[in-house]
């Protein structure tokens, strides 16, 4: 599908990061944010451009349809990832279906891109327990809430994987705030150790909730630990899909290639505020993300390409925002249409073999199912 | 079947071959039969590799099994408990030690936020089929952080099974039946009982699994009911022994399973004798005595003749102090005194 999956040597000096030489870094792009190729020669297939670009407009709509429906109450706290579209859509496309994603509460759309349905989506973030349920032939795991667990599950799959001697790679996110934890270094450092097939993403949206990205490091580039681990370093603009995309291609041919891990630092924005219970007017101007909106949007740029290589117009356009109606109202009809949790879900699966204390718990569960009359 | 101490062994099914072995024998048999028995298993840790661990329960393991099974990794706790919830998730069946008890704390956010949550978050899609073995107990006079019994902090959290043997016999089978558990299993290995002679003795060389969440009773009597796991249960015998002289016949419940708890083998024992003596290495405020005291006094209270009395570690830290440890540790002369207690009210 890419023309091209992999960079040259030479290439990989442009963008590796390097402390001993403290070399100063710019983010990898092959468009630039007016849409205009600065890396003719790593154009991948138009196709490819335009089923990303399609699939970071979908996910900008659900993104802003589930905070106006969480707004209305018919969604629960929702975590937006408006502005990093490009960040998780390239990134998570870049995996075979058969790759394990261990995403955190921001990677609504990186999951979905790996096959996650709108519906689940929409039903995990209400709250019902038929949305918490992973479908079997999805290889995501749990969504994680307290960062870093799941960039520990990802070096631990992947070394699963390689154990196994299966050809399963694992691609793991988190935020820049979150390379602080210990956990980061855990498990960054464990996957460098064993050569496990992971891949380690960074979506560095400027913003730990209310802490900006200066308070957590005095590194320039979180990527720059890269070195201290002994992998791969990659510095991207993390709002251009196409050096996304690429990026993550090659850590994921390396790791399936037995190269090991790779550590990708993605610059990117957070346009909207942390959850739908943030107001970020208490920490930031307007016109910081209003910035970001105008000049760096990651869907407008790979649109602007599109057009100047006449792969687009307003008709396609209006076709495509249709569909993405369409099928969003069929996913939400769906969600609404499931039947009302059975309060019976709150101790299925507790254990696979329940002590007695759960089976005592259960009566107790019968007992409240009774009081209340069923479900609220 | 006897221990060498002599007290009876109710439950023992006898299969074919058997060879005298230590604790530590025979969690070795059982980890060498695991790796033979099934290929997802895989054992890893600080030292577990080349060096066989600290107390050499993995020795000759890696040898025989090959470095993709038995292997060392990075000194990290947190990194073997959460590595081990994602490789367990992809299909391996991970064994991973950590050194000591007092080292789990490092992993307890993996272990609390992941290891207990992993299959309910994921819906049954995720299981986590994992077993954390660490070394624990004091009374040896070693380092800070080499004493502790942290079983409370994982009976408190849900999703995890918690299995605390007494003896070689029911440690193999106890860590084979939790190899074999689709629940993550937490399981305690008391380091003096490791190699302690009086605790040596006949155990079945083939694979053989007791159930988890199965009491045992240690011992059979009717005038005190002495609740207990892991490294006192041998206390209590102590004590038993000494009461039994005076001609008080004590009943000695060897949980071998912390969580799930076998409550009914607790209160058959409890509505036959009347009295209660819960012992345990952990501190005493908000231990599994807690826990053991309100399940008795919610089904059993009327059997009881006297209040219930807890023997336990003290609420400081595991004594540092050496020549100190045997007024922290409980011990038989400290159960002895309960047992007067229970049966003087």
């Amino acid at each position: 599908m890419a023309k091209s999956s992999r960079t040259t040597s030479k290439q990989d000096a442009t963008f590796k990061g390097s402390v001993t030489e403290t070399l100063e870094l710019k983010p990898f792009q092959i468009l630039a944010p007016d849409g205009k190729p600065v890396r003719e020669d790593l154009i991948p297939d138009l196709e490819l451009v335009e089923t990303l670009y399609r699939k970071m407009a979908q996910m900008r709509y659900l993104d802003d349809k589930f905070f106006a429906l969480a707004k209305q109450a018919k969604l629960g706290t929702y975590a937006q990832f408006g502005g990093q579209e490009a960040s998780q859509v390239g990134s998570a496309f870049a995996l075979d279906r058969s790759d394990y994603l261990a995403p955190m509460y921001r990677n609504t759309a990186a999951m979905i891109t790996h096959g996650w349905p709108t519906k689940n989506a929409i039903m995990y973030w209400r709250g019902h327990p038929e949305g918490w349920r992973m479908p079997d032939n999805l290889n995501i795991l749990p969504i994680i809430i307290s960062i870093p667990g799941q960039y520990v599950h990802g070096a631990g799959a992947a070394l699963g994987a390689k154990l196994k001697g299966t050809s399963q790679i694992a691609m793991t996110y988190i935020g820049e705030g979150g390379t602080s934890q210990g956990d980061f270094h855990i498990a960054v450092n464990f996957a460098s150790a064993t050569n496990a097939p992971c891949v380690f993403i960074i979506e560095n949206n400027g913003w730990a909730i209310s802490v900006p990205r200066a308070v957590q490091s005095k590194v320039d580039h979180l990527m720059r630990r890269a070195e201290g681990y002994g992998i791969p370093g990659y510095l991207v603009d993390g709002n251009d899909v196409l050096a996304v995309h690429h990026t993550a291609k090659q850590a994921v041919d390396d790791a399936r290639a037995g190269k090991g891990p790779s550590l990708i630092e993605q610059m990117t924005y957070r346009i909207r505020p942390h959850t739908t219970g943030d107001e970020t007017k208490a920490y930031r101007t307007e016109d910081e993300a209003n910035d970001w909106i105008a000049n760096r949007d990651p869907i407008s740029r790979v649109k602007k390409f599109l057009e100047l290589e006449k792969r687009w117009n307003d008709d396609r356009e209006v076709a495509m925002i249709a569909e993405i109606e369409s099928e969003f109202a069929e996913a939400l009809a769906a969600a609404d249409a499931a039947p009302a949790p059975d309060p019976r879900a709150i101790l299925e699966y507790a254990m696979v073999n329940p002590g007695q204390n759960l089976i005592a718990q259960q009566a107790e569960l019968e007992r409240r199912i009774a009081a209340f009359g069923g479900a609220q | 079947m006897t221990l060498n101490s002599g007290t009876q062994i109710v439950e023992r099914p006898v299969t074919g071959e058997t060879r005298p072995m230590t604790m530590a024998a025979a969690i070795t048999d059982a980890l060498d039969l695991a790796l033979s028995h099934d290929p997802s298993v895989v054992m890893y840790g600080e030292d577990v590799g080349n060096l066989g661990g600290v107390y050499r329960i993995t020795t000759g393991l890696q040898k025989k099994h090959g470095i993709a099974r038995v292997f060392d990794c990075p000194l990290t706790e947190s990194g073997i408990v959460g590595t081990a919830v994602g490789m367990a998730a992809v299909g391996m069946r991970p064994v991973v030690e950590l050194q000591f008890g007092g080292f789990m704390m490092p992993a307890m956010d993996q272990i609390y936020s992941h290891v207990s949550r992993f299959r309910y978050r994921s819906r049954g899609r995720w299981k986590t089929p994992l077993v954390v073995r660490f070394p624990v107990g004091g009374g040896l006079g070693l380092l800070e952080q080499h004493a502790d019994s942290p079983e409370t902090y994982l009976a408190h959290t849900p999703g995890i099974k918690v299995a605390y043997p007494s003896n070689p016999y029911d440690a193999k089978g106890l860590l084979l039946s939790a190899i074999e558990d689709d629940d993550p299993v937490f399981f305690f290995e008391t380091i003096k009982n490791y190699r302690d002679p009086k605790l040596r003795m006949e155990v079945p060389t083939g694979y053989y699994k007791i159930p988890l969440g199965k009491a045992r009773v240690a011992r059979e009597g009717s005038d005190v009911s002495l609740i207990t796991w892991g490294g006192m249960v041998q206390q209590c015998e102590t004590a038993a022994a000494a009461a039994a002289e005076s001609g008080i016949q004590c009943e000695i419940i060897d949980l071998r399973t912390i969580s799930p708890i076998d409550l009914e083998t607790i209160l058959e024992s409890v509505e036959k004798t009347g009295r209660v003596v819960i012992v345990h290495e952990a501190n005493l405020t908000g231990g599994m005595g807690a826990e053991i005291s309100a399940l008795i006094a919610q089904h059993a209270l009327y059997s009881l003749e006297a209040p219930i009395e807890r023997v336990a570690g003290f609420d400081t830290m595991p004594s540092p102090f050496n020549s100190l440890n045997h007024f922290s540790r409980p011990e038989a002369i400290h159960i002895a005194d309960a047992i007067r207690r229970v049966l003087s009210a």
